[in-house]
């Protein structure tokens, strides 16, 4: 019944530059014949300036439309006919890109992102960034606009963060600044950012490291670097709202819901870490405390969550929800909710509330590292962000180490009435 | 700066090496006394162990009055033993780090554990009790009932969900278990008690019928004996008899509009009845539906969202189960292009059907589903559920063995008559949930009759 006994196995790798910049990470796993490659940008939403919201992302986009030796739709074909997956994808604080191939295709991959890094630009036209803006403009609508609940985090975000902070307004941007965005607009963020000096490419699974690095530096070798970079926004605030936001949305929802968001510290602190705990144990699981008040124990809830996001800009965001089980008992579940999170302020977790929490959080870790793509995922993560991818290995037994006191008073610090918002989600016509 | 980049290396494409050897790992096969069998699959280094125990009992078999009876009979499994009460039974287990669930597939009911192997047996050990020993206690079935009554209203309002809800029906007869919603409606699953829960638990969840499949590390581990510890005293349930039929309700060409006001996107399925299973074609069938709708640059996405930007996406399926089930092409477009959107997925299953594939398409798709089995298998999860897969559909013990060569040796001409022999662009079902102004332009449109329902909440519709 033991627990937290620390069987994370230790992730090796090594750590190098190239010399335009381009940091290296290589982890040898001979477990599957099959590799993982990951690039991490240093670029997100929270870089885009006003009146180019959603530009990262549709950047993002442009990113599979070709470039000087690649066609339209190539990318894609060409990893699919080598047996291979492909995505990327774009959040507050970087964009990443991601392949995973049988071992013997891993050439074609570093080329086809070598390719796309050096020369984009080659093959950018108006009516692929015309096409693309379509397709985000419904990536949108689907996502957001046409989805129950779909405007959520983005009033979240709106009201956990003021107004010209990088966290302000969400990834997917306004149609308005979508609309405007210009081939100017994507050359500009290409030569801004899209450097070797600014990214960090991951390699892992069953590959010889000296082939892969050569292979690195003959087609990434001769990009050049961009030495005018720009540093990451100043994301500093001040560590709560200041007082409790209130709003009632009307929506075409069929059940009454409520949203919560509480400004965080941010990830790579230990406040972040015990927070972390924290939602474990409030609401990770049927076992955790508020699924067992609000769901099973006054079945005011239909569902329960709270969890924080890995954000590094100055500050996070934590959000939780949950839905009525019946309209006309949401001011009761609103009370459960708080008293519920009032109860971790007060006293800390039991050590049967520990045992759980830390299961979890390891069953969790393991299940993710078992694949090659989370790995090179996470070690392009703390090597962009950090500038320290052994917090690869550091980061489970830092998690197991958090107190129950310090969960007490990370909860006591950030879940609190002044620094909340409360989103009340209610069927159109009923409010 | 980037268009003076220059390299005498960059602009030559880059060959595959030389392919390491994969093969589908192997499993072994033991049955106990009581008849369960037991299949343990042996990864060594993978820490995080598998194990699914599959049952008789899918949704398919539900009486229609009691649509819903497999999921709720499912889930109750886990909400209460004969020595935990729920909230104990979920702490228990979230304490050993184990994710342990029971739930209903068309097919089967399946309970699933994913648990560090060091913790494996005692985890095992609580799957077997709430198989086994579930109290089916009136309190926890009523909650879950409500739950699953409201999970049934946010399916209604989820647009692609609504769709579904609407296509199935439109398809299949009234008494084809396939065409109603696979958690039951809002009016059967309102009339399930417990006495119809535990008859359900009671005529399939027994030895007989049940295979046990163990994946991961498990050096050390003696898969068997352990299933015989905790499962040696299981008894009941018949053998199953074969699953009910299911028969085609579509006459002709049929548009449905469920008309939601304000909706900023149209929800779009195209479809009809599919293939079982085990039909013979499964093969070219999988390849000509990846060609149509499965890939990423399949013909479908290509040409609804890369080049006319109408969606985020377009895909296509045949969904194969032990019947016919349905084979469906769906995206999600704005408002607008609804009509022609239509048009474009109809003219591709038509152009399919009628054309069949090229060469390049049909070594494209091949290539892709034969490399991607090491990815598709990185996980003893994924691993458990292709065994899962094999078991329930009755696939020959060699079958993974053999799926890669015989994908591969897959012609064009094979792919072309499955494309001819299994679409049916003459006859097929359209449902739209989208703005009422669209109406008028499905009315013109002329690809067959229309009819317009109304965006109804589940509470408001006939059982």
């Amino acid at each position: 019944m033991t627990a937290g006994n620390g069987q994370a196995p230790t992730v090796n790798f090594t750590d190098e530059r190239l010399s335009n910049g381009l940091r290296l990470i290589m982890s040898r796993d001979p477990l599957a014949p099959v590799v993982a490659v990951n690039i991490w940008y240093n670029v997100g939403s929270r870089h885009e300036v006003p009146g180019q919201t959603g530009l990262a992302h549709l950047f993002e986009h442009m990113m599979f439309q070709g470039s000087r030796n690649v066609g339209k739709a190539e990318h894609f074909r060409l990893i699919s006919g080598a047996g291979g997956t492909l995505n990327g994808t774009t959040w507050v604080d970087r964009t990443n890109y991601f392949e995973t191939v049988p071992s013997h295709h891993l050439e074609l991959v570093l080329w086809l992102e070598a390719d796309r890094m050096g020369t984009l630009l080659d093959a950018l036209g108006q009516e692929t960034l015309d096409n693309q803006r379509d397709v985000v403009k419904n990536e949108k609508r689907q996502s957001y606009d046409n989805r129950p609940y779909g405007s959520s985090s983005e009033k979240l975000q709106a009201a956990v963060f003021p107004e010209g902070h990088p966290y302000h307004h969400s990834t997917i941007g306004s149609m308005k600044d979508l609309d405007a965005a210009s081939l100017e607009d994507v050359r500009a963020f290409f030569r801004t950012y899209y450097a070797p000096n600014n990214a960090v490419l991951s390699i892992v699974g069953d590959f010889e490291p000296d082939v892969a690095r050569a292979w690195v530096e003959k087609h990434f070798g001769p990009i050049p670097a961009n030495p005018n970079t720009p540093a990451p926004p100043d994301g500093a605030l001040p560590p709560h709202i200041g007082a409790e936001v209130r709003q009632v949305v009307p929506d075409r929802v069929p059940m009454s819901r409520l949203y919560f968001g509480y400004r965080a510290p941010p990830l790579g602190t230990p406040e972040f870490d015990a927070l972390s705990m924290a939602t474990i144990v409030l609401a990770q699981g049927k076992g955790s405390r508020l699924y067992n008040r609000l769901v099973r124990g006054k079945e005011l809830a239909q569902d329960v969550g709270l969890g924080a996001y890995e954000w590094i800009g100055g500050a996070a965001l934590a959000m939780g929800w949950s839905t009525a089980r019946n309209e006309g008992e949401l001011e009761a579940l609103e009370e459960a909710y708080h008293e519920g999170v009032a109860s971790l302020a007060r006293e800390p977790p039991t050590e049967e509330e520990m045992t759980r929490a830390r299961a979890t959080v390891e069953r969790d870790e393991l299940e993710s590292l078992q694949r090659v793509a989370e790995r090179a995922d996470r070690l392009s993560m703390y090597a962009t962000l950090f500038d320290r991818p052994r917090m690869m290995n550091d980061r489970l037994p830092s998690l197991l180490a958090v107190t129950p006191e310090e969960i007490r008073e990370a909860t006591e610090a950030i879940l609190v009435p002044e620094n909340r918002v409360v989103l009340s989600y209610v069927p159109e016509g009923s409010a | 700066m980037s268009a003076h980049v220059s390299s005498a290396h960059a602009s030559i494409r880059p060959g595959p090496g030389t392919p390491r050897p994969y093969t589908f790992p192997g499993f072994s096969r033991t049955r106990l006394d009581s008849g369960l069998q037991v299949i343990a699959c042996h990864l060594p280094g993978r820490q995080v162990g598998s194990a699914r125990l599959i049952m008789e009992g899918g949704i398919a078999r539900e009486p229609a009055e009691l649509a819903g009876v497999a999921t709720l009979a499912a889930r109750s499994m886990t909400e209460g033993t004969e020595s935990l009460d729920a909230a104990a039974f979920a702490d228990a287990a979230e304490r050993l780090g184990a994710d342990i669930s029971v739930d209903a597939g068309w097919d089967s009911l399946q309970g699933s554990v994913v648990v560090p192997v060091s913790r494996l047996e005692p985890a095992l050990g609580l799957l077997a009790d709430a198989v086994l020993h579930p109290t089916f206690l009136a309190e926890e079935v009523t909650r879950l009932r409500a739950e699953r009554l409201n999970d049934i209203k946010q399916e209604y309002a989820d647009p692609n969900q609504r769709a579904q809800i609407t296509f199935l029906p439109t398809i299949y007869t009234p008494d084809s278990p396939y065409g109603r919603p696979s958690g039951g409606s809002a009016a059967t699953v309102g009339r399930l008690d417990r006495d119809a829960i535990e008859a359900h638990y009671r005529r399939y969840a027994g030895p007989q019928d049940a295979t046990l499949v163990v994946a991961g590390d498990l050096g050390g581990v003696d898969v068997p004996a352990i299933a015989a510890h905790l499962f040696g005293t299981w008894q009941g349930a018949a053998p199953a008899p074969g699953t009910p039929p299911v028969a085609e309700a579509l006459e002709s060409t049929s548009v449905t509009l469920v008309a939601r006001p304000g909706a900023v996107q149209s929800s779009i399925v195209v479809g009809h009845v599919g293939v079982a299973r085990l039909v013979p074609d499964f093969l070219p069938i999988t390849l000509m539906v990846s060609i149509l709708g499965g890939l990423f640059t399949s013909r479908l996405n290509l040409k609804l969202r890369e080049e006319k930007g109408y969606t985020y996406g377009a895909r296509a399926y045949f969904d194969f189960r032990r019947q016919a089930g349905p084979f469906g092409a769906g995206t999600a477009v704005a408002t607008g292009v609804t009509v022609e959107a239509i048009d474009d997925v109809l003219t591709e299953i038509r152009r399919l059907h009628d054309e069949g594939v090229t060469p390049d398409e049909l070594a494209l798709a091949q290539d892709y589903l034969v490399g991607i089995f090491p990815l598709a298998f990185e996980t003893p999860e994924a691993i458990s559920q292709a065994i899962a897969r094999m078991v329930v559909y009755g696939l020959p013990e060699d079958y993974f063995q053999t799926y890669r060569p015989a994908m591969q040796a897959v012609t064009v001409e094979e792919a072309n008559r499955a494309a001819a022999d299994h679409l049916r662009p003459d006859r097929i079902a359209i449902v739209t949930v989208g703005d009422p102004a669209l109406e008028a332009p499905l009315k013109e449109a002329g690809f067959g009759p229309l009819t317009v329902v109304g965006d109804t909440a589940p509470d408001e519709e006939e059982g």
